[in-house]
C-alpha cells in the first residue's frame, strides 16, 4: 500500500470507529440530558409558582418563555415567566412567578448569572436580594430603592431594594421582569394562551 | 594612559546631584499637605490610615529584602514610603484597618517585589495594592463617610462622581459646587478631599523638576477635551470639565501617580502619547464605564504601555537619519 | 531506550515533570476552573479519563500510525474521549457541567494531553504508557487542587465547600477572579522553582 493511501485508510477509519462511538454515547445520554434540563425548569416553576403540580408551556420567544403552573385539578396557578436580558459582565436568566390574574409577583430566582462575585453575584442570593421580590404588586412596573436596603415590610408593594455597590446588575434583573412581564400583560390581553379560555369555561 | 576605562554603562550618562532617596523625600514632602488636609477632614481615621499603610509597607519590603538577601539600606530611599503613604490617600476613610493592612503589603509584594523591586516594577505599586482591594472587597472600598468638617449625620455618603453618575446629579441639580471640590470637604478617599493641597505639593515638585509636566498637562488636556466636547453638547446632561479635572482621584493621579518614574516614559513624546491616553480613558470610564470613577484603572492600563513607548518614542539620536 | 524504572515512570508526573509546576502545560483549565476545589477536581479527573484513555489507545495502534497524519488521529482519538467526558457529565452531573462550562470541551486542546502522546505514548508499550498517563493526571489532578485549595480558601473562606475560616474572616473576592488565578499560579511556580533549585544545589 503506498503512503497517501495508508494515510486515508487510518484517518478514515479512526474516523468511523469514533463517529460510531459517539453516536452511541449520544444517544445513550441524549434523554437524560433533555430530562435534566426539564427536572431544572420544573423545579423553578415550582418555586416561582407554590403549589404547583403540572406546568405547561404557553408562550415561547427569544429570552422568553411563559409556562402556566396548575394545581392537581387544573385550576391556574399563576404564571411563570423564564426570561433572560443583559447584565453587569453577561446575559442573566431568571424566572419568576405571578398570580393568574398578573397582578402580583409571588417570587423570583436566577437560574444563569456570571455576574461579579461577591458584588452583583449576590442577586441569587435570597437574603440579600431575593426575598424582596416575594408577593409584590405588579400592577404598575416595579421599581428600585436605593440602599441603604430597608425591611421588607417597610418597602412600598411595588419597590424592591438594591444590592449595595451593584446597581447595575440590580437594574438589569429589574428591567428583566419589568419588560416580561409587559409583554406578557399584551400576549394575555391579546388571548394567546389558550389555557385560560378552557379554565374560564 | 595606564588606568584608561570605558564606561559601559546604558543612558542617561549625565549625571545631576539628584539621588534617588532625594527625589523619594521631595515627593514625600510634597504629600504632605495633601495628608495633613485628609488628617483635618477625618481626624483619627485619617492618621491611623496613613501610619499603618506606611508602616506595612515597610514591614512588606523588609521581609522582601531578607527572603531574597538583598541589602536593608534601600529601604531607606524612601519608595516604600511612598507607596504606603499614596495608597492610604487613595483608600476610603471608614475602611477597616485590616484591609488596608493587605493592600499596603499587596502594594509591596505583588506590585514592586516580585518584579524585582524598585526600577523593575511595570505597574505602580500603590495603584496594583488599590486595584487588589477594589476587586476583593468592592463593597468596603465603594462606602463613603463625610468628613468630619461636613455638618452631615448620615453614615454613608456618595461621593462627587457617584452622585454625577448614578444619581443623575446634573440633571437634578444636586451636583456637588466647584469650590467645595478645590477647597475641600467633600466625601471620598483620603487623599481626594481638597484639590489645592495637591496642588501645592505638586507646584513644589514642577518647581523643583522631579516630575515631569507634560503628564499633568496631558491627561488635564485629553480629559477636558473629551469631556468639554459632551458638556458643550448636552449641558444638562454632562458635567463640566472643570468638575472632571477637580473631582475624584484625578489631581492625585495626575500629579502624584502617573508621573511615577519607574512607570512613567522617559521621552517627551512617550510622555504625551501617554499622558493624553490615561486623561482619554478616565473620560471614557466616568462617561459610559460601570465605574463612577476611572483613574485608577487608566494609569494602570497606560502603565503596560510605558515599555513600547519608550521602545517606539525615542527621541532621534544626533545624527541619526530618518527611516522615512 | 527505556531506562527508568516502572516507579520512576510513575511518580515523575507527581514533582520531576509535572504537568502545571514543572512544564507549564495545561495552563487553560488550571487558570479557568480552580476557583473551587469541587471545579478543579471534576475538570481533574475528566482530564485523567481522556489522558490514559488516549494514552492506552495512541500507544496501541502506534504501529499503524503514519507519522504524517499522527497529529491529527492524535487529536481525533482525544476529541473521541472529550466528547464522552462532556455528555457524561452533563448527563449525570450538571452541576459541575454547569459550572466548568466551555472548559470540557476545550481539553481537547489541553497540551498535556497531546504532549503525552507525541512525547510518549507514540514511541512506548501500551503498558508504560498507561503508567506514565496515570503518573501525569495524578500530577495536574495534585496541581489543580493545590490551586484551587489556596483560591477556595482565600476566596470563599472554604474548602471543598466547608466553611474553615471564621467569622472574622472577610474574603477576598479577588482570589476566585481571573487576577487570583494568575497571582497564585505565579507566586506557586516560583516556590517550585526555588525548591527545585534548592534540591539540586544540594545533590
Amino acid at each position: 500500500m503506498n503512503l497517501s493511501a495508508r494515510m486515508i485508510a487510518v484517518l478514515t477509519s479512526v474516523g468511523l470507529l469514533s463517529g460510531g462511538f459517539l453516536s452511541t454515547v449520544g444517544l445513550l445520554t441524549k434523554e437524560r440530558i433533555a430530562l435534566n434540563k426539564q427536572k431544572e425548569i420544573e423545579e423553578a416553576i415550582l418555586a416561582v409558582v407554590p403549589g404547583t403540580e403540572s406546568s405547561q408551556k404557553l408562550y415561547e420567544e427569544k429570552d422568553l418563555s411563559i409556562y402556566g403552573g396548575k394545581d392537581e385539578d387544573g385550576n391556574l396557578l399563576g404564571f411563570a415567566i423564564h426570561a433572560s436580558g443583559v447584565g453587569f459582565q453577561d446575559k442573566i436568566t431568571l424566572m419568576f412567578g405571578t398570580n393568574a390574574s398578573l397582578t402580583r409577583i409571588t417570587n423570583l430566582t436566577i437560574l444563569d448569572q456570571k455576574e461579579t462575585p461577591g458584588l452583583g453575584a449576590k442577586i441569587t442570593d435570597r437574603e440579600s436580594f431575593l426575598k424582596y421580590w416575594e408577593n409584590k404588586d405588579c400592577s404598575q412596573p416595579l421599581s428600585l430603592r436605593k440602599p441603604p436596603a430597608i425591611s421588607p415590610e417597610d418597602l412600598s408593594s411595588s419597590e424592591v431594594n438594591t444590592i449595595t455597590g451593584a446597581t447595575i446588575s440590580s437594574e438589569s434583573v429589574l428591567n428583566t421582569v419589568n419588560l416580561s412581564l409587559e409583554r406578557l400583560k399584551r400576549l394575555k390581553t391579546e388571548g394567546k394562551f389558550a389555557i385560560e379560555e378552557r379554565n374560564a369555561n | 594612559m595606564t588606568n584608561k576605562t570605558f564606561i559601559l554603562q546604558s543612558s542617561p550618562h549625565f549625571k545631576d546631584k539628584d539621588s534617588v532617596p532625594k527625589i523619594m523625600y521631595a515627593v514625600i514632602f510634597s504629600l504632605m499637605p495633601a495628608a495633613f488636609a485628609s488628617i483635618y477632614f477625618f481626624r483619627l481615621k485619617a492618621v491611623v490610615m496613613l501610619f499603618s499603610c506606611v508602616v506595612v509597607s515597610l514591614a512588606t519590603e523588609a521581609i522582601f529584602l531578607w527572603l531574597r538577601k538583598k541589602p536593608f539600606h534601600s529601604l531607606l530611599d524612601g519608595s516604600s514610603v511612598i507607596t504606603g503613604l499614596i495608597l492610604a490617600m487613595t483608600l476610603p476613610p471608614s475602611l477597616s484597618l485590616e484591609l488596608a493592612v493587605i493592600g499596603a503589603a499587596a502594594a509591596i509584594a505583588i506590585g514592586k517585589q516580585v518584579f524585582g523591586g524598585l526600577g523593575h516594577n511595570i505597574f505602580n505599586p500603590a495603584l496594583v495594592g488599590r486595584a487588589f482591594l477594589q476587586t476583593s472587597f468592592p463593597v468596603a472600598m465603594t462606602t463613603w463617610i463625610p468628613p468630619v468638617t461636613a455638618k452631615i449625620n448620615t453614615a454613608t455618603y456618595a461621593t462627587p462622581l457617584a452622585n454625577l453618575k448614578f444619581e443623575e446629579a446634573v440633571a437634578q441639580g444636586t451636583l456637588t459646587p466647584l469650590k467645595d471640590l478645590f477647597w475641600g470637604n467633600i466625601g471620598g478617599c483620603l487623599g481626594e478631599a481638597s484639590a489645592i493641597t495637591l496642588l501645592i505639593g505638586a507646584l513644589y515638585l514642577l518647581f523643583r523638576r522631579v516630575i515631569d509636566w507634560r503628564i499633568p498637562v496631558g491627561i488635564m488636556v485629553s480629559l477636558s477635551a473629551f469631556t468639554g466636547v459632551f458638556w458643550l453638547i448636552s449641558p444638562e446632561k454632562y458635567a463640566s470639565p472643570l468638575f472632571h479635572i477637580l473631582s475624584g482621584g484625578l489631581m492625585i493621579g495626575a500629579f502624584f501617580m502617573a508621573t511615577d518614574m519607574v512607570t512613567s516614559p522617559i521621552s517627551p513624546l512617550g510622555s504625551w502619547i501617554y499622558a493624553l491616553g490615561i486623561g482619554l480613558i478616565v473620560g471614557l470610564i466616568r462617561l459610559f464605564g460601570g465605574f463612577p470613577e476611572g483613574v485608577m484603572y487608566s494609569i494602570l492600563f497606560m502603565n503596560a504601555f510605558v515599555p513600547l513607548l519608550n521602545r517606539y518614542a525615542r527621541p532621534q539620536i544626533l545624527g541619526e537619519r530618518s527611516k522615512r | 531506550m527505556p531506562t527508568k524504572s516502572i516507579g520512576e515512570e510513575f511518580l515523575k508526573g507527581f514533582w520531576k515533570e509535572n504537568p502545571i509546576f514543572r512544564q507549564l502545560l495545561g495552563m487553560c483549565p488550571t487558570l479557568a476552573v480552580t476557583n473551587a476545589m469541587i471545579n478543579g477536581l471534576a475538570m481533574g479527573l475528566a482530564t485523567a479519563f481522556v489522558l490514559i484513555f488516549s494514552s492506552l489507545v495512541v500507544s496501541s495502534i502506534k504501529k499503524l500510525i503514519p507519522s504524517q497524519v499522527r497529529i491529527a488521529t492524535y487529536i481525533v482519538i482525544i476529541a473521541t474521549f472529550v466528547t464522552i467526558a462532556d455528555r457524561f457529565l452533563a448527563a449525570f452531573f450538571p452541576p459541575i457541567s454547569k459550572n466548568l462550562g466551555p472548559y470540557v470541551p476545550l481539553i481537547v486542546v489541553n497540551c498535556i494531553i497531546l504532549g503525552r502522546q507525541e512525547a510518549f505514548s507514540s514511541k512506548n508499550t501500551v503498558g508504560r504508557s498507561l503508567i506514565d498517563a496515570f503518573g501525569m493526571s495524578l500530577g495536574f489532578i495534585l496541581g489543580l487542587l493545590i490551586l484551587s485549595a489556596i483560591r477556595e480558601i482565600l476566596g470563599f473562606g472554604t474548602f471543598f465547600g466547608f466553611q474553615v475560616m471564621g467569622q472574622w474572616f472577610k474574603p477576598w473576592i479577588i482570589m476566585i477572579l481571573p487576577p487570583g488565578a494568575f497571582i497564585t499560579l505565579g507566586i506557586l511556580l516560583a516556590l517550585a522553582l526555588q525548591i527545585e533549585r534548592k534540591t539540586k544545589a544540594r545533590r
